[in-house]
């Protein structure tokens, strides 16, 4: 197969994605099998290539959350397709992060993206849900031997759930297990320093570039 | 007008809100600018009570909105305990902690299937809407003849979003845009009848749409799936001769002027959207309000910041055309200090009417 055949398809499924065309990822990505294409490279230089750029164009204020959930949904359906494809090789383990929002905050909309964007650039994201009180992010990440805490709130009000969870962490003894990184509205930098947490983005596409520079650019475990 | 003896803040006013606010709506002259601090569930801690008791019971929630305005001596009293009360009619499983804000445990429906199923509430019976519905006849009846009074009324887009949940709805915005016109059209229908009840009470509906933020859709989905439905309430609002108050939170600049063609008199933004921008492309269509920073200064603020972001907020926009209200950018946190209120209505009081912009930057560089 040459390159440039190849190459057409990773940009017909990165096309595909940031046109929110399921139906469309789920053909190419038939066809991608069909051509014994590499289906790790179809995954990253296509489904997770046209994620990126639905990313870019939400930093832009071109496309908003419903275009940017279809997207995530038409990349879903290619990794259905080719994930079983992947060899051994390739199946290295991620690096896993446990994400929810903090206790007494129900925004959530903010946190699907960020759990979107993760999945997509490879991470293994397990969802908490919202509302969720901090001794139970806790156990979750102990529980499912997380790598990264993410934690989201918009409301100032139970920022200091963030907090909690790095106590907890520290008594329990496995704040150094994990790495914590914290997000939405009233969250800041200088916030992020104070509670001693590990990072600080302010959007779903930084997120992904603060867990890369976090682990170096190895994401995988 | 009532005695004013009982009235502590009125005290320190030469004016009553309504006479302030029909005087400055006519341009005559005023003793200070109309000030609106948005008091949700602090008025619970004004009576000494719990949140969760204001939600359910009228004569509680009009006792503690009565005594936080006779408090604070701010210029409009809105009922409010949280958005849910109409989709909780509906169908939607509303938690409501002991002292906290009442939440969305559970949507009214998990998928398109179960639109059929839904139907518009009945505001005297359904929930806690009757209570809702009490509260604001007995503040009519207490203070009405000096402030105006409203009630909190969560329009159709937000409140489908209640209905189905907020991921979905946003799903079904390029999937299925028949669904959510129908939610909304349901929603619409209940919100109809709310407001009616909120007229017969004597009250004036205040309407509130955060899921049409361009935080969330974009300026062509609020042109589709919100600007028809708030186009009707505000048309129904101004069939009964009242003017019509408009907060959709987040940002919001990319649809000012949609905001403004529903017909509104009065536009609330938050801290997202620049007060000084509004007033050059919509300012002189409708009234501006906002939009001092409800928690990073009003909560975690002192007076003396609060004092500084009213006087921005104020050169930025106290000669918009069709005037301007100070006011937090959107609903204040329960826990707002009583000092921070205080401090914003003390900071307009000190700036006085008409304004002197020159004082006003010596406080913000000197603070
Ligand atoms: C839509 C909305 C709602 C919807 C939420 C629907 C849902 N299922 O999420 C509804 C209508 C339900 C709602 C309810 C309320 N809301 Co609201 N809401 C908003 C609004 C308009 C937009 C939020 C949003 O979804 N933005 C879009 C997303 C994509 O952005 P985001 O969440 O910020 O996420 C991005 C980044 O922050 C970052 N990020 C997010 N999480 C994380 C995590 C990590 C680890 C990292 C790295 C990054 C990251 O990446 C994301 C994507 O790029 C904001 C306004 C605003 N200024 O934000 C108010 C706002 C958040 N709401 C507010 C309030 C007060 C409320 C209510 C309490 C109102 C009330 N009185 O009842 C209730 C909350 C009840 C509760 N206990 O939860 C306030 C919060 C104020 C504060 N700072 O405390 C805001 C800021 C409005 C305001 N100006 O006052 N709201």
């Amino acid at each position: 197969m040459s390159d440039n055949k190849e190459q057409t398809f990773f940009t017909a499924l990165s096309d595909a994605v940031l046109d929110m065309d399921e139906v469309k990822v789920e053909e190419i990505a038939h066809r991608v099998i069909k051509e014994k294409i590499d289906a790790y490279r179809a995954i990253e230089n296509g489904l997770v290539d046209g994620m990126n750029r639905a990313g870019q164009l939400f930093e832009d204020e071109e496309y908003f959350i419903p275009e940017i959930l279809l997207c995530s949904d038409a990349m879903y359906a290619g990794l259905n397709i080719l994930n079983p494809y992947i060899n051994r090789e390739q199946q290295r383990t991620r690096k896993k992060v446990v994400i929810g929002v903090v206790e007494g905050d129900t925004h959530d909309i903010g946190k699907n993206l960020v759990k979107t964007l993760l999945d997509a650039a490879g991470f293994e994201v397990v969802d908490l849900g919202r509302d969720v009180p901090p001794a139970q992010i806790v156990n979750a990440a102990i529980a499912e031997h997380a790598d990264v805490i993410a934690l989201s709130t918009l409301m100032t009000t139970t920022m200091d759930g963030m907090a909690s969870v790095i106590k907890i962490l520290q008594e329990s003894g496995h704040r150094d297990a994990v790495k914590v990184i914290v997000g939405g509205g009233p969250i800041s930098q200088s916030f992020a320093d104070r509670i001693g947490a590990d990072g600080y983005a302010p959007s779903a596409p930084a997120a992904v570039k603060l867990l890369h520079k976090l682990f170096k650019d190895s994401i995988y475990a | 007008m009532p005695d004013s003896t009982i009235n502590r803040a009125a005290q320190k006013d030469a004016l009553f809100p309504l006479q302030r606010l029909q005087a400055y709506a006519q341009g005559l002259p005023v003793d200070r600018l109309p000030c609106v601090p948005i008091v949700g569930n602090t008025a619970a801690r004004v009576l000494g009570v719990t949140v969760s008791s204001l939600r359910n019971n009228g004569k509680i929630l009009a006792d503690a909105q009565i005594a936080s305005y006779r408090r604070f001596g701010y210029d409009n009293i809105r009922v409010f305990t949280d958005l849910y009360t109409i989709a909780e009619g509906m169908g939607a499983q509303i938690r409501v902690p002991e002292d906290e804000t009442a939440f969305l445990a559970e949507p009214a429906i998990q998928n398109v299937s179960g639109i059929s199923g839904l139907r518009p509430v009945d505001p005297c019976r359904d929930g806690v809407l009757p209570e809702q519905i009490e509260a604001v006849k007995r503040v009519v009846q207490e203070v009405g003849n000096e402030v105006p009074v409203t009630a909190a009324l969560t329009c159709p887009f937000t409140n489908a979003s209640f209905l189905i949940g907020a991921v979905n709805l946003s799903r079904l915005v390029l999937k299925d845009p028949a669904s959510v016109h129908h939610l909304c059209k349901l929603s619409l229908e209940s919100a109809l009848a709310y407001a009616e009840a909120i007229f017969n009470a004597g009250g004036t509906p205040s309407l509130t749409d955060a899921m049409s933020s361009s935080s969330v859709i974009s300026p062509k989905q609020f042109e589709e799936f919100s600007y028809p439905y708030l186009k009707t309430l505000v048309d129904y609002i101004h069939s009964k001769s009242r003017s019509a108050t408009l907060h959709i939170c987040g940002k919001t600049s990319p649809i000012w002027d949609k905001m403004a063609d529903t017909g509104a008199d009065c536009i609330s933004i938050d801290n997202d959207a620049n007060l000084l921008d509004a007033k050059k492309k919509i300012g002189h269509r409708v009234r501006l309000m906002g939009n001092v920073h409800p928690s990073a200064i009003m909560l975690q603020g002192t007076p003396q910041d609060i004092r500084r972001e009213v006087c921005k907020c104020v050169i930025a926009a106290h000669d918009n055309p069709k005037g301007f209200v100070v006011a937090s950018g959107c609903s204040l946190p329960t826990e707002t200090p009583f000092e921070n209120i205080d401090a914003m209505l003390d900071a307009v009081r000190e700036i006085g009417y008409p304004v002197s912009v020159g004082l006003l930057e010596e406080i913000v560089n000197n603070s």
